[in-house]
């Protein structure tokens, strides 16, 4: 019993949708919040906890794209994450510059 | 959960696992062996060592080195990460500003701490390293086989994830069934779900942390790119990865402290407490600094680093970080990641029951791999589908099943013929697979290549203690007896996997005189 295909992605642009913002766009959003959370908290802390809870935000945000119902959607939406991270990103660096 | 969901992760499940099967179960084979790599090296060389201690004689081995280097002004590193006679040393370049090219020049070599020899890395290439290396591929080029295995061991997690979340509805009531004398099917699905759920947190755990070692780029190269502003050092500085640098006085010193006296004065510091590498800065310079470092033992406190600076002219104390007191959530990630993948804070024990977990693993990759098979073996779908997808699965078992002879007849060699590194090992080793793949290919069965590698393989591991027996005179009995834990523990494996493998193929030859008809085409 292969998983019945009535539930599946039949569309080949979408699956391209779903493969490419999982990895891609899920990789995105790891990225920028880990970053977001070390530029606001204790670098070196969040630095070496991303080593872990990195790959595994990562892997369930990729499983999420698969859940939606359209994948450009979910690329939407973790486009959106990405800029809303980065924007903390940004205003952290000028609140903090890097201390050297 | 609804249907929508299920099948979603089901089908997601099924073409990652696919996808990566072949790959990960070379990954969990060689690495439940290398969970005993250093004692496979000390099996190789019949080398017994008992423990990780620091090794005596620095002081000796420093001035056997210099005669070959002029040590002014490096910073020299010497480790010993494995419990075998020989350890690590490294020799950075030399900081005088009037240093000649030969003296710029860094070097990395094993040294035997009895007989104080030098080995190169290719002369000390072993079988142990071999199947160690193997486990992340290393013997593709940098950087794709680490990329390889990275990846692997990354869409293994997204497996893990999708495969428990499957079967979460059905997750303790399908704990119980099995039903071997079922249809072949029902036998490899309560084998996958079973064996599956009870290895879930150890396969979890070396998913993460092997997707860390191998691709840990990944993460840290946007970090370093955004936070650090290209900074690499600045990171790994923040990280405590670095050791400190001092600037040289350009003088030479005519005495040093003694590099033994500060080790031992470092190891009665604190209770339990080993050192794990020396570094000696600026070497032979007024501003010499000797770095010792090291950790508790794991009984003791899981994770206690600590290290001593001293002055490396007079011997004095500079500065110290206590273990006991000072062990940061760093200094413990950092710990852990290595010690949860290495699984070697337990003794032998945890090291046999990770072996145990590893190998249990190998099964559920196959088990998933051939209900991948017998779900597509459907009428309705084309013949040259179904061909494919034979054809397919036979050539993995073939590649995955053919590891245990192979591997099996490399210890066997290495022992007979007393030749080991990577000219004999590459080509014995990679050609054999090629060739044993292809004649497993030929019979056209999947029954006859579990049958073929299950009896060959397990003759061959019972000869493997054998062979170590007559090479070298040290009969497993013997090492047992006297106490060479490490050396016998090689041989005992062998012995247990070859039993095992007995015991399967006897029961498997059983069934299929029952059952001629579920396992013809099989």
């Amino acid at each position: 019993m292969p998983a019945n295909k009535k539930y599946l992605t039949t569309s080949w642009l979408q699956r391209f949708a779903k493969i490419s913002a999982g990895f891609l766009g899920g990789y995105m959003v790891t990225m920028a919040l880990h970053m977001a959370l070390a530029q606001w908290t204790d670098r070196a802390t969040i630095m070496i906890t991303t080593a872990f809870t990195g790959f595994i935000l990562w892997a369930v945000l990729m499983m999420l794209a698969f859940l939606a119902r359209n994948g450009w959607k979910i690329w939407g939406l973790y486009l959106l994450l990405t800029l809303v991270f980065s924007l903390f990103i940004y205003f952290g660096k000028m609140y903090h510059p890097i201390a050297v | 959960m609804d249907n929508r969901t299920y099948n979603i992760f089901f089908h997601t499940h099924t073409i990652s696992g696919i996808i990566i099967s072949a790959v990960l179960y070379v990954l969990f084979f060689t690495g439940s062996l290398s969970f005993f790599r250093d004692e496979i090296i000390n099996w190789e060389r019949n080398e017994s060592v008992y423990q990780k201690v620091a090794p005596g004689h620095l002081d000796i081995a420093l001035d056997s080195i210099a005669n070959t280097y002029d040590l002014y002004g490096r910073d020299i590193s010497i480790n010993w990460p494995s419990a075998e006679r020989r350890m690590n040393v490294s020799l950075g370049a030399s900081k005088d500003t009037l240093a000649t090219d030969a003296q710029k020049a860094g070097a990395f070599f094993y040294m035997d701490t009895e007989t104080h020899q030098n080995f190169t890395y290719v002369d000390s290439y072993s079988l142990g390293e071999f199947l160690y290396r193997l486990h992340f591929l290393a013997q593709i080029p940098y950087p794709i086989g680490y990329y390889l295995s990275g990846f692997i061991a990354f869409f293994f997690l997204f497996a893990i994830i999708t495969g428990i979340l499957v079967h979460w509805d059905k997750i303790v009531q399908n704990f119980y069934v099995f039903r071997p004398m079922a249809k072949l099917k029902t036998l490899w699905t309560d084998a996958h779900t079973g064996l599956g759920v009870i290895g879930l947190p150890f396969q979890f755990v070396y998913a993460v942390t092997g997707a860390f070692f191998m691709i840990k780029l990944v993460v840290v190269a946007p970090a370093v790119m955004v936070l650090y502003e290209g900074d690499q050092v600045k990171l790994y500085d923040e990280l405590e990865y670095n050791p400190p640098t001092y600037a040289m006085q350009h003088q030479r010193s005519e005495s040093l402290a003694s590099v033994d006296g500060l080790v031992a004065m470092t190891t009665a510091q604190w209770d339990d407490f080993k050192p794990t590498r020396v570094q000696l800065l600026n070497y032979g310079d007024q501003s010499m600094k000797v770095l010792v470092e090291g950790e508790t033992a794991y009984n003791s406190q899981f994770t206690g680093t600590g290290k001593i600076l001293y002055d490396g002219v007079t011997g004095n104390l500079i500065s110290k970080k206590d273990p006991y007191v000072e062990t940061t959530y760093l200094d413990v990630v950092k710990n852990l990641l290595y010690r949860l993948h290495f699984g070697d804070y337990g003794g032998y024990a945890l090291k046999l029951i990770s072996l145990l977990l590893g190998l249990i693993s190998c099964f559920v990759i196959i088990s998933g791999v051939m209900i991948w098979l017998v779900a597509r073996d459907k009428k309705h779908l084309s013949e040259t589908k179904r061909t494919f997808n034979r054809i397919l699965v036979r050539l993995y078992l073939a590649i995955c099943l053919g590891m245990y002879p192979l591997t099996a007849l490399t210890f066997i060699m290495v022992k007979m013929l007393g030749r080991s590194g990577m000219d004999f090992l590459y080509p014995f080793y990679f050609w054999g697979w090629l060739l044993l793949t292809i004649l497993l290919m030929l019979k056209k069965s999947n029954g006859f290549i579990t049958r073929f590698t299950l009896l060959w393989g397990s003759i061959l591991a019972l000869l493997v203690p054998v062979a170590n027996g007559i090479q070298s005179g040290n009969w497993f009995w013997k090492t047992f007896a006297a106490g060479q834990l490490d050396i016998f523990i090689v041989d005992a494996i062998w012995i247990g996997l070859a039993i095992t493998g007995f015991f399967i193929y006897v029961h498997i030859v059983k069934k299929e005189k029952r059952l001629p008809v579920a396992s013809a085409n099989l």
